[in-house]
């Protein structure tokens, strides 16, 4: 078992605090959802956990198996078997994703057992076909002129092929047709078992009817305020989260709230 | 003696913002040496290997022989075809136009003479090494390329320095394209660092004819790169791709140009320089659109990237129009590696250096793509990376 354990973070981006002490703990074999309002640091928490260098911690730890990721590089981080499917993938021009993912499989091997192009090949065709991308897409250029779907498809077809240990997804579900989101969820689905663990951000409740989460948990202000089963997620769908907030006595604006 | 006489009076030739006169380009003597050996054929390829003076490798199938394609030293051409010679020799590149067009001219004593016949279409390409004897002389080297109406042919033509004493290389290459015909010609130099080089390479392009350029420009000495095609016959085309990789202290100059004279004709210029250590690099690129080309399209695109802060790049888009009713359109930067795809790679686990080298070498993927030819491929690959050791060995 794995797990990434996060106590009393605090982060921010240029002088400005985002997270005001956050804690969880996510263990392999679980699925957690991170849902709340716009600008509560959500995509902040993805991008600390996987070392974006704009985001400085000030306070608290974050920990693969006791170790300290603030001792880690980008890479390392992801060799020790974190990844992050992001919301805004880049796009690299001249790099073709078959050599890019080839490339990223390869980092996790040593150099004497690099994977055999045949079956690499064999291993993207599948899973590509599993998550209904053309053929071409294997000879494109890294996300350049994809569309918003193919772009989050590509971040799961890597996320296949890599077989990351624990996964965050932020707003996977974010500009996807309900289609695309099936897809998307079968590909995530498929990886669920006892040795991987999701951590999936997003806005919406619609994402978790296919991705059903053991633990959701509601983040405001820069913390995690409340955390429950999936009940809770349908409940904010219900009552929006300024009902959730006033009925935990906070003092918190939300961004998108009408004053 | 009158035609030395009457070069130094010509004006040197304008490279925008490259410092030249110190190269020491106007002071040349042709090398007369041979080689005993070959440095860089393939038993068996179709194509020629020019030594100084020497041919070291020359086959050609019986196929193509029969065909009546021609391949040979520029010194036998003048003699067994000297008609077929006089139709291109100082037909592209007038010999007056400055005075280092005008050495070459009067000094070449190298070179090659490329022939392909009225509707033959070659189905594999050429090669033409042509190599620069580094001991102590230079080499003024000229090209000629002539391809009748209808015909095809692919040229790859690689050099290199052989020899550690560096010197001096004057090499133009004159094509004529005749209509319907069409050329995929790629060079690849790939120069020492004590080799200084003028390379002037231009292509006059007929009714329906299509010339691309693939240039590789991977040379480690001062270099200067005149690269054009004048689009004559209607429908005429030419793309123009550079990739170039310069390091250490040296300075590549390039003037990529396209002129669109006939109507509808199409050029479109794609450049591509990465800059190391403190190297200069300097992309002038000019898209010269002639009154009566209506219907014409030209566009350029140039872009360089800095990997080091030392260094100087410049990409420098001219666009002159002289005819309403075409499109026409430039893009031109000069910037860093951006840290958000570094950041992306990364996090996919690829360490740093690996991660910047997909980057650097995806810059430069779209000219990479265009190179016909897999072993060719795979000597520019080995040169960009022996270019970025260099630079980590150096830091």
């Amino acid at each position: 078992m794995k797990t990434l354990k996060i106590t009393d973070l605090h982060v921010e981006i240029e002088g400005k605090e985002i997270l005001k002490g956050v804690n969880l703990t996510v263990n392999t074999g679980e699925i957690h959802a991170i849902m709340g309002p716009n600008g509560t640091g959500k995509s902040t928490l993805s991008q600390t956990i996987m070392g974006h260098p704009a985001y400085q911690i000030t306070r608290g730890t974050i920990e693969l198996d006791g170790q300290d990721l603030a001792e880690m590089t980008v890479d390392e981080r992801a060799r020790a078997g974190l990844f992050l499917a992001m919301q805004y993938p880049a796009e690299i021009q001249g790099v073709t994703n078959f050599e890019f993912m080839r490339a990223a499989v390869n980092a996790r091997r040593p150099e004497d057992d690099q994977v055999d192009v045949m079956t690499f090949m064999k291993d993207l065709d599948r899973n590509r076909e599993f998550l209904s991308m053309s053929v071409e897409m294997s000879s494109r250029y890294l996300n350049e002129g994809f569309s918003g779907g193919e772009k989050k498809r590509n971040e799961i077809l890597q996320m296949l092929m890599i077989k990351p240990t624990i996964a965050i997804l932020d707003e996977i579900d974010s500009g996807l047709d309900i289609d695309a989101l099936k897809v998307v969820s079968k590909g995530v689905n498929s990886m669920r078992s006892d040795n991987f663990a999701t951590l999936m951000i997003t806005h919406y409740q619609r994402l978790l009817d296919y991705i059903v989460p053991d633990y959701v948990h509601v983040m405001m202000g820069g913390k995690i305020v409340k955390t429950g089963g999936p009940a809770l997620a349908k409940r904010l769908e219900g009552e929006g989260y300024a009902a959730l907030r006033d009925e935990l006595g906070l003092q918190i604006a939300l961004t998108d709230e009408d004053v | 003696m009158e035609v030395m006489e009457k070069t130094e009076v010509l004006p040197l030739p304008v490279f925008d913002k490259v410092r030249f006169d110190r190269w020491g380009l106007t002071e040349m003597t042709a090398g007369r040496e041979s080689s005993a050996a070959t440095f860089s054929a393939h038993e068996g390829e179709n194509g020629i290997e020019i030594n100084g003076q020497s041919v070291n490798y020359h086959y050609l199938s019986d196929e193509l022989k029969k065909a009546g394609v021609l391949i040979m030293h520029i010194g036998d051409a003048k003699l067994r075809y000297p008609e077929l010679v006089d139709r291109v020799l100082g037909r592209v590149i007038n010999p007056s136009s400055d005075q280092l067009v005008a050495d070459n001219f009067v000094q070449y004593n190298t070179g090659a003479f490329i022939y392909v016949p009225k509707n033959i279409r070659l189905t594999e390409p050429l090669h033409l090494y042509l190599n620069h004897l580094a001991n102590e002389q230079d080499t003024v080297a000229h090209v000629l390329v002539y391809l009748e109406q209808n015909s095809e042919l692919t040229l790859l033509a690689e050099s290199q320095t052989v020899g550690v004493n560096g010197g001096k290389v004057s090499l133009l290459s004159e094509v004529v394209a005749g209509p319907g015909s069409k050329l995929t010609y790629v060079n690849f130099d790939d120069f020492d660092q004590n080799t200084t080089a003028y390379l002037n390479r231009q292509a006059k392009v007929g009714q329906g004819a299509v010339v691309d350029w693939v240039n590789a420009s991977f040379s480690d000495g001062q270099t200067l790169n005149q690269l054009t095609s004048t689009l004559l016959g209607e429908g005429a085309q030419s793309d123009v791709k550079v990739a170039s990789f310069t390091n250490g202290r040296q300075t590549q100059g390039f003037n990529t140009e396209v002129k669109n004279v006939g109507r509808h004709t199409v050029g479109h210029i794609f450049q591509r320089g990465v800059i190391l250590d403190s190297a200069n690099l300097i992309f002038n690129g000019l898209g010269k659109i002639i009154k009566g080309s209506k219907g014409s399209d030209a566009q350029q695109e140039s872009r360089v990237l800095m990997l080091s802060r030392r260094g100087r790049g410049e990409a420098n888009p001219l666009l002159l129009i002289d005819e309403s009713d075409v499109t026409a359109g430039h893009a031109a930067s000069v910037g860093q590696v951006d840290d958000q795809q570094l950041y992306y790679l990364m996090s996919r686990g690829l360490p740093e250096v690996l991660a910047r080298r997909l980057v650097v070498r995806g810059f430069v993927g779209e000219v990479l793509a265009a190179i016909p030819d897999q072993r060719l491929l795979d000597r520019v690959v080995a040169a960009i990376e022996r270019k970025l050791n260099d630079e980590n060995g150096t830091q």
